[in-house]
């Protein structure tokens, strides 16, 4: 028993309940804002250490094989992370705002350790409890707007369809259990009998149920509305976490307990990221609110990732892994400045940004540079990313997708551009936007890195190479 | 694939048994129906007003922390009876467990969920 491989889950679980302790101890008038910024500190240092855990060939286990601990989970438990700090970081005026903040900070906390579980699991049982960790905790999150009868809305809709698709994985995981007997991925690869009529039947059910997490496009019905209604910070993390760590174990199952029908999955999902692709982009040009729309892209960004996954090979294993950062970056830039406009503006609709260049420059240039970064624009990363999933495609063979991709992306410029120019025309009501000294310094490490790692990708795809490549031996 | 027969036995069994059940008095059954017989309620009081109704939302919190403690027990008794077995480790994991459930109380308690407002 080396419980010194879960230590980061252990950290952000202790961290969580220190939070309600000390939110507890605490007289009620007393502002929460020193927990946000416990959380930041407590996080911030547990992501650096991270970095010392990466290693050339040593894996880990823990307890019998239900949780791996190796390269590419430390990646995404990296890039959880900094999502979850980012968040917090500009959401803090957003969060002081809402009636109970320190659970807020703890729901987060219990999403990520959901995450950071999904990230390591080995074993159908330890994915089920870090999916569900993960989602219940966003059940909550999603409806934590009280006032707000949009984000009760969000909430129950979430709640419904999300126990739906649970009930669907938890039944493809019993079918998988009748078939080969295990849970564990490695044995469940090796039975010849899971390639039976019912172990199909468990290996698609558990597919969708993942495609829902990700929504992907015929399971995406619930993204827009729960996205719309649900609190901005809760928006970008189920935009960037949510989505991220659903991909992160779906690679996962693929290539390990799947791995033997892999090729006969690569003709689907290539059709499943085409649809995703051509679908969000489409449904996302004529929205109004610019949640709604970030929604639909979302969408088209988890069918651009998908291409990386049909690839099939570290090249498009690492595809995936920068573009899920570098789209957690441009993300978090976005939504940065979605929140501040929701607080200043009370709503998220096109009209409410418009002049955002004279009232707040800065929110402005950052909202531009994530959204050209989403749309692949060449000095942000964005290019950078698409410019690897797409190499790596066509490399396996799939000239079609790429050019489903090359087109779509185009035609996104579109619907991200009509943003950029409602935000730099129109006439300003002569407001000013101030900008606290933590959102300011959330969108600028966004934008900054945003930027470093479109210009000079080779410093973040040296550590992707490292997870992809340890992971696909 | 027998162990799984098995199952399937049971299965049908259990769908055919009601459906039974439901058929055989429908048969033999003597009918002499009056006004008192064919009300809703035949052996309990007549229901008055709506049955939508709002419930005091205390109900379920207090069921909800009730869980808490059921789970709780679920988890003590076979750490109770294999206790010698376990040794410290885990005596130290239960209490970590219990402790977990103890900051759930006590946020429940100061939040005011067990006051009935």
């Amino acid at each position: 028993m080396n419980l010194y491989v879960i230590y980061p889950e252990i950290t952000v679980l202790v961290l969580a309940l220190a939070l309600i302790i000390i939110d507890l101890l605490l007289p009620s008038e007393e502002t929460r804002r020193p927990l946000g910024y416990i959380t930041i500190l407590v996080l911030s240092i547990l992501a650096i250490s991270l970095f010392w855990q990466y290693h050339l060939t040593i894996s880990a286990y823990f307890y019998q094989g239900l949780f791996y601990y190796d390269n590419y989970a430390i990646f995404f438990k990296q890039l959880f992370l900094l999502a979850v700090i980012l968040t917090v970081l500009f959401s803090l005026q957003y969060i002081d705002t809402m009636k109970y903040s320190s659970e807020f900070y703890s729901m987060i906390l219990f999403a990520l350790t959901g995450m950071m579980i999904l990230a390591s699991a080995n074993d159908f049982l330890t994915f089920f409890i870090g999916l569900e960790l993960m989602t219940i905790s966003f059940y909550a999150l999603s409806g934590f707007g009280l006032t707000n009868k949009k984000s009760s809305e969000a909430a129950i809709k979430y709640l419904i369809i999300g126990s739906l698709s649970t009930a669907v994985t938890l039944y493809g995981i019993s079918l998988i259990y009748g078939t080969a007997h295990s849970f564990d991925f490695a044995v469940v690869c090796k039975n010849p009998e899971f390639f039976s009529a019912l172990g199909i039947a468990g290996m698609m059910m558990i597919t969708a149920g993942i495609f829902f997490k990700m929504s992907i496009i015929p399971f995406h019905m619930w993204a827009p509305d729960t996205y719309e209604g649900a609190p901005v910070p809760v928006t970008g993390l189920l935009a960037m976490g949510s989505k991220a760590a659903a991909i992160a174990v779906f690679m996962r199952i693929l290539f390990e307990a799947f791995f033997p029908a892999a090729d006969y999955f690569m003709p689907v999902l290539a059709v499943f990221s085409a649809i995703c692709m051509i679908g969000g982009n489409i449904a996302a040009m004529k929205q109004k609110n610019i949640k709604r729309m970030l929604a639909y892209s979302s969408i088209a960004q988890a069918g651009y990732m998908m291409v990386g996954i049909c690839a099939a090979s570290p090249q498009g294993l690492k595809g995936v892994l920068f573009y899920a950062f570098l789209y957690v970056l441009a993300n978090t830039g976005a939504f940065a400045v979605v929140t501040v406009v929701a607080l200043e503006k009370k709503g998220t609709d096109y009209e409410q940004f418009t002049a955002l260049s004279q009232s707040a420059p800065v929110l402005a240039m950052v909202m531009s540079v994530s959204l050209l970064s989403m749309a692949g624009i060449p000095p942000t990363a964005g290019f950078a990313g698409k410019l690897y999933l797409f190499m790596a495609v066509v490399e396996h063979g799939y000239l079609w997708l790429a050019f489903v991709g090359f087109i779509m992306s185009m035609l996104s410029v579109y619907y991200y551009l009509k943003v950029v120019r409602v935000m730099y025309t129109g006439k300003s009501d002569g407001s000013t936007i101030t900008i606290s000294g933590a959102v300011r310094a959330a969108v600028l490490i966004s934008m900054t890195a945003t930027v470093v790692f479109g210009v000079w990708p080779q410093y973040l795809s040296m550590l992707t190479d490292f997870a992809a490549i340890t992971f696909l031996r | 694939m027998s162990y799984f027969a098995k199952i399937f036995i049971l299965l049908i069994a259990a769908t055919i048994f009601p459906i039974m059940a439901m058929i055989v008095p429908l048969i033999i059954q003597p009918r002499q129906p009056n006004k008192e017989k064919n009300s809703q309620y035949e052996c309990g009081v007549d229901t008055v007003g709506r049955n939508i109704i709002r419930y005091r939302i205390s109900y379920f919190l207090y069921a909800i922390i009730f869980v808490v403690f059921d789970v709780e027990t679920i988890f003590l008794f076979p750490w109770a009876v294999k206790f010698n077995d376990l040794g410290l480790f885990a005596l130290v994991e239960m209490f970590i467990f219990a402790g977990i459930l103890a900051i759930g109380l006590a946020y429940a308690w100061k939040k005011g969920a067990l006051t009935w407002k």
